[in-house]
């Protein structure tokens, strides 16, 4: 947890972006380390999902810098966003109920086969499925049969298979939108553990959340907003940390 | 050959993963099950269904319908649906027979029915995708219109000057002694069902069929895949319409009539899902197959051919029971 070196993955400095009369980000500076598991917590209309969706390159912020690894960065477009290795998780974890594990985590850029066929655009599902079992067998939540389609996985099952996406695509910073909304205590459990294991194989991962303990359960920083603005950050020392408890609430209010 | 589904040798995944759980909730085996328990009953019960004649037959009007299934199995897949396709077989077929009529050699004559099915399947994909048209409306729309361009053209007249030729190369019996007919339409089905499997771009109708968004997400060009899909379904019309011709030896301007909604009856009845993403090409041949043998096991025990809706009617309403069944149990 103290292993931050000197440049953060993301900076961000002096966002601001207005929707017509509506000021949604006033200056606004947001600084994730790598490694981290940082918590972005507010009201809704504070300003949290927006200052995401200008990191995540669907808005364009009116005035500020990103930096990703101390290198500026327009991100115009998702894909872009996705290029400079941001991936966000949403809510509803746009998966593909209907396919199986490979195809999900394979989504848009399969992987080809050997040779002609390759070239011909035909696809190595043998590999594809390997690579998607490997993937989420590293993690906390077991998937029994990677072959099944994913409408048959539990809450936890399904976030394992979001994630096992974005790390197979490279991904270093993820992004990940209430995890823990509407999830059983079982489920939730599980998707911690899929977040402490997500940050152990590399990723730095910033979480959108509104439950307190959650937050103190998995992330070593959190960041307040607040109309707009940023109304500061706690450090967290573990799931007993009343102070940071009290730091949160109290900026929340 | 011991039975008929063995025209249809690929199975979904290989046997050495077999999952005995996946294999039972696969509708694929289910309807393979049911046609070798149809043929074994129909086999019993009349002394000629076992006939070489026979199968002939069931396998033939089985044909044309397959190269219709495995446009419309793709276009579900994909969330969409196509009523237009019989409607677009007749046009096909008046206009194939119009250009043989005018004197026009065979590749001509193919090219215009091909013709068709393209300026069909560009005129639905765009409606839909383009201005985001609800597919049963809208293709319900060109059905009708097509159903008319039929009378229009013909004059509801049936055309019978086609070339000796052209109908041989479909009928002669190369190989088991079966229509050449019958083995492009397994050729069609069998290179469809590789392709949606295994081919990047045609997986992207799962995808879609799946989840739209994701699918934008994940980088797909949803909108133009989606025009694509319509363009298939309408090509693959206009060829079942070349076979139908071949065949008939006429092109008659009942064509395709009410084959849209047996087609996707049977393709229904194979598995693919009418809300998108579910089914295969495997799945909706074997549906096909098997629509089209209860059929014939009716005619064979002489029964009225009226009856034949009130079966094909219950077998749909059976298999889309178990399918909600299956998914709830699976839960």
């Amino acid at each position: 947890m103290t292993s931050m070196s000197a440049t953060p993955i993301v900076r961000m400095s002096g966002i601001g972006k207005s929707f017509g009369a509506l000021q949604a980000l006033r200056e606004v500076d947001f600084e994730l380390h790598q490694g981290e598991v940082l918590a972005l917590l507010g009201d809704n209309g504070a300003g949290k999902s927006t200052l995401i969706k200008c990191l995540s390159g669907y808005y364009r912020p009116d005035v500020g810098i990103i930096e990703i690894e101390g290198v500026a960065r327009t991100l115009a477009s998702p894909q872009e966003a996705r290029a400079a290795g941001i991936e966000t998780i949403y809510q509803d974890l746009a998966l593909f109920d209907n396919l199986d594990v490979a195809a999900n985590v394979f989504a848009g850029q399969e992987r080809r086969a050997a040779g002609i066929l390759g070239r011909l655009g035909f696809v190595d599902r043998r590999a594809m499925r390997r690579a998607a079992t490997d993937a989420v067998s590293r993690m906390a939540v077991s998937i029994p049969d990677v072959s099944r389609a994913v409408e048959n996985f539990s809450g936890g099952q399904r976030q394992c298979v979001a994630i096992g996406r974005a790390m197979l695509w490279g991904r270093r910073v993820l992004i990940m939108d209430e995890p823990t909304a509407a999830l059983g205590v079982r489920e939730t459990a599980h998707v911690l553990d899929l977040i402490r294991d997500a940050k152990r194989l590399g990723l730095s991962i910033i979480l959108i959340m509104h439950n307190i303990d959650h937050v103190l359960q998995v992330a070593e920083r959190a960041i307040v907003m607040r109309s707009g603005c940023r109304r500061g950050t706690v450090d967290i020392a573990g799931p007993e940390d009343t102070d940071a408890r009290r730091a949160i609430v109290e900026m929340l209010m | 050959m011991t039975s008929n589904e063995t025209a249809f040798p690929t199975l979904p995944q290989p046997l050495r993963h077999l999952n005995w759980r996946a294999l039972f909730g696969s509708r694929e085996l289910v309807v393979a099950m049911m046609i070798l328990l149809t043929s074994l009953v129909a086999g019993w019960l009349s002394p000629y269904f076992w006939s070489w004649l026979n199968l002939q037959n069931v396998l033939i009007a089985a044909s044309m319908e397959l190269v219709v299934a495995v446009g419309l199995a793709m276009v579900l897949i994909s969330g969409g649906i196509d009523l237009s396709v019989g409607s677009v077989m007749g046009v096909a077929a008046i206009v194939m027979a119009l250009a043989f009529d005018a004197g026009f050699g065979v590749p001509v004559a193919v090219a215009a029915a091909l013709g068709v099915g393209l300026i069909a399947g560009l005129v639905n994909g765009m409606l839909i995708s383009q201005l985001g048209l609800n597919p049963l409306i809208t293709t319900l729309g060109t059905m009708t219109i097509a159903r008319s361009f039929v009378f229009i053209l013909s004059g509801g007249y049936s055309f019978s000057s086609i070339p000796g030729g052209f109908k041989e190369a479909f009928n002669a019996q190369s190989f088991f002694q079966m229509p050449n007919l019958v083995w492009m339409a397994i050729g069609i089905a069998v290179l469809f069902d590789i392709l949606i499997r295994r081919h990047v771009w045609f997986r992207g109708f799962a995808f879609i069929g799946g989840n739209e968004t994701a699918a934008l997400r994940a980088g797909l060009p949803v909108a133009r895949r989606k025009v694509w899909v319509y363009v298939l379904s309408g090509l693959l019309a206009a060829i079942a319409a070349i076979i139908i011709v071949a065949r008939m030896g006429s092109a008659f301007p009942n064509t395709g009539t009410g084959l849209e909604l047996r087609v996707i009856t049977a393709v229904v009845v194979g598995g693919c899902s009418i809300y998108g993403g579910r089914g295969s090409i495997l799945g909706a041949a074997l549906g096909v197959v098997f629509l089209n043998l209860v059929a014939n096991v009716l005619v064979l025990l002489s029964l009225s051919v009226y009856w034949q809706g009130v079966a094909a009617g219950t077998i749909l309403i059976i298999a889309i029971l178990t399918d909600a069944a299956s998914r709830r149990s699976a839960r």
